[in-house]
């Protein structure tokens, strides 16, 4: 009797233990765990997917007494796409690391990273995805630093404190609620929650502690130097996967936990807190002159994207308005996991054979590298947010329910973002294509420029957008 | 200096009103909320669990995944601390008065130790405090100059960190493949299964607590025991 639930938990904590035990064979041990998990992960995705939502009672004692186990579908994309992640990740860090002794530090923590990821993901105890996020947080810590200079110790260690912080912050709300509802079981605690004084401090305290996990502007402090400074397999996860991991969290206690507790004030405060973020991080973004801290600050922008998801599902009703909502906020979590994990590996590759991954000498690697280039350029087109990426389909959901309930804000922050994205990424790909400087001023010739300026802006922001009023026109004459 | 000052006043006020707030919370969730509670659930079953000290049960057996994934955090601390270098230097070797009182001292820990894992099945006790004994004697061994705190060769310091959660991870998936369940004890083996998981627990919660008091990865010097 197989239990796909425990065994995406246990697998890859089986593997951690074995190249824990015997380092030499750490790599052949660990990409055979990789291969397992990733297999028992996508079993379980496709069990989910034919309609079937798993539950697993550990110990056999059923809640409330002992720990479940839960995958629905939001959990599933989740456990799909970070295994997927996760998996070519471990292909990457075979040839990234090699057999150095770097490798035998890496794999034991990144097996227990990808168990409390999976475990993360598939807890259905607020006791026990405190747990999870101990071991994420601490074995996310330690690998970041394995780099072993001063810059990325120091980053890390802060990102530890912080990380510590943010998880004893939710403990404290999750002991609130055990104290006055007693039992840790999610469904059982969402039953029986009312609105009062327990409800809202717990839902500060979780929330908060998670956001700064999540490093929602401004608590986004700690995420560029610990993500520019670990070792490129390593940043592809800790922004695809762990900070995914702490959003993936708000989203769940969000809408299943505090469903009827949360406010469109509450809501609100995160959206304008992710608008900063937009707005903030693509600049950095945009200003950073390493290809690594680029990709960070463009993390703690699409964060930015997630959490302005929230007064909109907040403020839509119960209906296909809102599942369209869910389903664009999840494309665009699951985008970037793919996306943010492709450039920092094809960082990585820049970083091991320039011997460096400074932007304004990047001259000439489309020529030597092709393929990373490619893989930078594929991974701008999501970040972007250009058609077919699942950024655009999120986008454009995000853009019609923000302009439908009136909050157009919303709308003006996601041009301006994607604005900035295009900007960042084709920064990259022009020092990438090109030996030449880029020249001194934006414009050469004002007078020719601008009109050809102004009419592509309108054929790509204006027109599509102004279709209402064009369909309004045509019919005028009938 | 004025805005310090001006800190100085704000910070404790803002601090004292966030714990009010908490306190509120937390008085109205003692106060506001009747129904059937987890502690008085879990004290009913405690027979059917393998072990008669309800803290052992909830750590063991209803929650034992929760356990499970702690030694893993555990694990994760070693290995992040080893990730970072080698140990420091070693102290320097005891003089002879403090050195024969660690011959007595030791001992008794580990004798200490063994006591309170076996205790633990019945009264306050288990593998963590058993193992915070082990990993005392080691502690114990280093401050008196013993360079490795008595573990052995890094290889085989691994497989000892690593045995606890191993044994718990292997008892978890073979009763899953047996069709029970991950970590569902049948109740005939459950005390069994549980001094077995406690056995390896305190051992490598041991290692790991001296391991990581010597703050870094073994050297390479053979054990200089007597």
């Amino acid at each position: 009797m197989f239990d796909p639930l425990a065994l995406a938990v246990a697998l890859p904590l089986l593997g951690a233990l074995l190249v824990t035990m015997l380092p030499g064979w750490s790599r052949a041990l660990g990409m055979l765990t990789a291969l397992a998990t990733t297999v028992v992960a996508l079993w379980l995705t496709v069990t989910v997917w034919g309609g079937a939502s798993l539950h697993s009672d550990l110990g056999g004692w059923g809640v409330p007494l002992g720990i479940a186990l839960r995958a629905d579908g939001l959990a599933a994309a989740l456990v799909a796409m970070a295994n997927l992640v996760a998996l070519a990740i471990s292909i990457n860090a075979t040839g990234y690391f090699g057999t150095a002794e770097s490798s035998r530090k890496f794999w034991p923590l990144w097996l227990l990273l990808w168990s409390a990821l999976n475990g993360l993901f598939l807890a259905a105890d607020l006791f026990n995805l405190y747990v999870m996020l101990e071991l994420l947080g601490l074995s996310a810590a330690a690998l970041g630093a394995l780099t072993g200079t001063r810059e990325a110790a120091e980053a890390n260690l802060r990102y530890l404190l912080v990380g510590l912080l943010g998880s004893m912050t939710y403990l404290l709300g999750v002991a609130l609620l055990y104290t006055a509802y007693g039992t840790l079981d999610l469904e059982q605690v969402a039953a029986s929650l009312t609105p009062g004084p327990v409800a809202l401090s717990a839902l500060a305290l979780m929330v908060g502690g998670l956001l700064l996990k999540a490093a929602l502007f401004p608590l986004h402090f700690w995420l560029p130097p610990a993500h520019a400074n670990a070792p490129a397999p390593v940043s592809a996860a800790l922004s695809a996967l762990v900070v995914k991991a702490a959003i993936y969290l708000v989203l769940r206690l969000w809408l299943d936990l505090f469903d009827g507790i949360v406010t469109e004030a509450a809501g609100m405060l995160l959206g304008l807190l992710g608008a900063g973020a937009v707005l903030w991080g693509s600049w950095r973004a945009l200003r950073a002159e390493r290809l690594k801290l680029l990709a960070a600050y463009s993390t703690v922008a699409q964060v930015g994207y997630l959490f302005m998801f929230l007064p909109l599902l907040t403020a839509t009703p119960d209906g296909p308005e809102r599942e369209r909502l869910l389903t664009a906020l999840v494309l665009l979590a699951l985008t970037h996991g793919f996306a943010k994990a492709g450039f920092f590996l094809a960082a990585g590759l820049v970083q091991k054979s320039t011997g460096h991954d400074r932007i304004r000498e990047l001259g000439g690697a489309a020529q030597s590298l092709p393929a990373a280039t490619f893989t930078l350029g594929l991974a701008g087109v999501a970040l972007i947010g250009l058609p077919p990426s699942g950024t655009f389909f999120a986008k454009w959901v995000l853009v019609g329910q923000a302009i439908a309930l009136g909050q157009w804000w919303w709308a003006l922050v996601v041009m301006a973002g994607t604005l900035l994205a295009a900007a960042y990424v084709f920064r990259v790909l022009a020092r990438a294509f090109n030996r030449e400087p880029t020249p001194k001023c934006f414009l050469t010739d004002p007078r020719t420029e601008i009109p050809a300026l102004l009419l592509a802006a309108l054929s790509a922001l204006g027109v599509g957008l102004a279709a209402q009023p064009i369909a309004v026109l045509l019919g005028a004459g009938d | 200096m004025k805005a310090s000052r001006l800190q100085t006043v704000l910070i404790p006020l803002l601090l004292s009103a966030i714990g009010a707030v908490l306190f509120w919370a937390f008085w109205s969730g003692v106060t506001g909320h009747e129904g059937e509670r987890l502690a008085a659930l879990a004290l009913a079953r405690v027979p059917e669990s393998g072990a008669s000290n309800p803290v052992t049960s909830v750590l063991l057996n209803f929650r034992a995944y929760d356990t499970l994934m702690e030694l893993a955090v555990l694990l994760a601390a070693l290995l992040g601390i080893w990730s970072l270098g080698p140990a420091a230097a070693p102290y320097q070797p005891a003089a002879l008065l403090l050195n024969s009182l660690v011959s007595w001292v030791v001992p008794m820990l580990i004798i200490a130790g063994g006591y309170l894992l076996w205790i633990g099945g019945q009264a306050p006790g288990g593998a963590f405090q058993a193992g915070a004994l082990l990993g005392a004697a080691g502690v114990t061994l280093a401050l008196s100059g013993r360079p490795n705190a008595g573990l052995p060769d890094e290889s085989w310091l691994r497989v000892l960190a690593a045995l606890g959660t191993l044994v718990f991870v292997l008892i978890g998936l073979t009763l899953m493949f047996l069709g029970l369940g991950f970590l569902t004890y049948p109740p005939a083996l459950a005390k069994a299964l549980i001094l077995t998981i406690e056995t390896g627990a305190t051992l490598s919660i041991g290692a790991t607590l001296a391991a990581a008091f010597l703050g870094g990865q073994p050297r390479a010097t053979r054990t200089a025991e007597p």
